[in-house]
């Protein structure tokens, strides 16, 4: 990786299920950079996002992502290269029926943290950063859906991760939560972390105006304007 | 961290499908305890008949009393035999005039009869190829006049024996398949249920060992408790039997039921944590993709 790249795809074709979904991909994302990703439903987000946290493989071409070569990546490190990625889903939800510290915690324990304080301190620092610090020992569903969202956020930023990867954050949220939580990406991305975000709400993006990548056509354009 | 495991994801939903895999497990366990149990009684059982059968060894009647002695003393060490019994003419005349209610020694002027020794040979030996090599080496011996055995009892008794633990080990070895899939599948839907929790640890990095290694711990757990609940069934079905069929008491061996519960124990552990290392692997492996398949 060269200095400030933290994912770069290099003439990369994108198979789903033995489907070319996106070919030649060429695609480079550096530190506190904030990236819109659109493209209609099918059109090979969600693919491209697998490709970079390593759900699926990548044949063709060069990639790299969170530090890892995507090529040569075995299974067996496909869990240290999440810990590197920060990944906020709508799929993707807490443990209902654990507080949010405890959900927290499992994360750190999951990826190796041992030393009870540091786990308790990492976790009161993201919770923090998300402006829940008061939320500690409550459980999901006594948090609105922006709040439980600022958690997962959280969740994605304990391992201090390169990139963020956010495929529909904003999906199930009200406009003005749904800025809230923009802004708070935006804010991510302005300490050093890049954030890529997958998106529909083309009103999101012209409120937060930044650069857009478009798959269309099993092709991705760069710096798209929005129309 | 078994606890907090315990304590997680949709834990209720979970303790049910745990509950219903422990009572599967213990059921199939049973099952397979009891054929186990069966095995042994019906094994314990061809031993006790085989070792009841009798072979008359008839000596000459010219014999002394010490060479007759001193035969028995020589059949007491052979590695076949399980026990002798030296039968004077004297108590053999006495045993027949009990039978037969009259004093025949009496009527005849003398006694007819000739002493003998009863030998008992041990389970392991008591087929008819070793009886008749057996009979073939007394034979030899001038003390001896005659070996009488009931042969055509030896082999139907053999016979029938063989084919019973032959059906008893179909049947044991049907279950053993049956009860193992029928874990599994028990096993698998429990898993399934798991599937988006896997799938949320693998997102964040959670390496496969760390993901697994609880479910299989608590495999293990349910394999056991699965095993004592057959094993506290099958010791009150054991008594059950003992009271109602008094008989039976002369078959049981401890160290026999002490092996099998252990076989048992080990049986639902491995079964139980074997399937959920498969089923656990297998969601592991999937891709996000597949899981809404």
């Amino acid at each position: 990786m060269i200095g400030n790249t933290v994912i770069r795809l290099q003439n990369t074709d994108i198979f789903q299920q033995k489907h070319l979904v996106l070919s030649d991909v060429n695609l480079e994302i550096n530190k506190g950079d904030f990236v819109w990703l659109i493209g209609q439903t099918g059109s090979g987000k969600s693919s491209l996002l697998k490709v970079l946290y390593g759900d699926l493989h990548l044949t063709n071409g060069e990639g790299h992502s969170g530090g890892f070569d995507l090529k040569t990546l075995a299974n067996k490190d496909v869990p240290f290269l999440r810990r590197k990625l920060g990944i906020v889903f709508q799929d993707f939800q807490l443990l209902s029926d654990r507080t949010v510290e405890k959900n927290l915690e499992f994360v750190l324990k999951a990826t190796g943290w041992k030393d009870k304080t540091k786990i308790a301190e990492r976790t009161k620092d993201v919770l923090e950063k998300v402006g829940l610090r008061s939320k500690l020992r409550k459980m999901p569903h006594e948090l609105s859906g922006g709040e439980q969202q600022r958690v997962v956020i959280a969740r994605a930023l304990l391992n201090e991760p390169e990139v963020i990867l956010a495929d529909e954050p904003t999906g199930n949220l009200d406009p003005d939560t749904s800025e809230e939580i923009v802004l708070l990406l935006k804010q991510i991305s302005q300490n050093g972390t890049a954030v890529l975000v997958a998106t529909h709400d083309y009103h999101i993006i012209r409120t937060f105006p930044s650069r857009i990548i478009k798959c269309e056509n099993g092709k991705i354009l760069d710096d798209v304007q929005l129309v | 961290m078994l606890e907090e495991f315990e304590a997680s994801a949709s834990a209720k939903k979970t303790k049910t499908i745990y509950i219903s895999t422990v009572i599967s497990i213990a059921i199939v366990l049973l099952m397979v305890g009891l054929l186990g149990l069966i095995l042994v009684h019906a094994h314990n059982l061809s031993r006790y008949v085989k070792e009841n059968i009798v072979l008359n060894i008839i000596v000459d009647d010219a014999a002394r009393e010490t060479d007759i002695l001193q035969l028995q003393k020589q059949l007491d060490v052979n590695p076949q035999v399980k026990q002798t019994q030296y039968i004077t003419k004297e108590l053999a005349a006495r045993n027949l005039q009990k039978d037969m209610g009259e004093d025949f020694i009496k009527f005849l002027g003398y006694n007819p009869l000739l002493s003998s020794i009863d030998v008992y040979l041990k389970a392991d030996y008591a087929n008819n190829a070793n009886i008749t090599k057996f009979k073939a080496e007394l034979t030899k011996n001038p003390l001896v006049k005659e070996v009488i055995y009931q042969q055509s009892l030896v082999d139907l008794m053999n016979q029938k024996i063989y084919s019973i633990s032959l059906v008893i080990l179909a049947f044991a070895g049907i279950f053993l398949i049956v009860s193992i899939a029928l874990i599994n599948n028990t096993i698998s839907l429990a898993i399934y249920s798991q599937r988006f929790l896997i799938k949320s640890m693998q997102l964040v990095g959670a390496t496969k060992g760390f993901i697994r290694w609880p479910f299989v711990g608590f495999a293990l757990l349910h394999g056991l408790l699965g095993g004592f609940i057959a094993i506290i069934l099958l010791v009150g079905l054991l008594y059950l039997g003992y009271s109602e069929i008094p008989d039976l008491v002369l078959l049981k061996n401890y160290y026999e039921f002490g092996i099998i519960f252990l076989a048992i124990i080990g049986l639902g552990m491995f079964i139980s944590g074997f399937s959920t290392f498969l089923a656990v692997n297998k969601f592991l492996r999937l891709k996000l993709y597949d899981l809404y398949r």
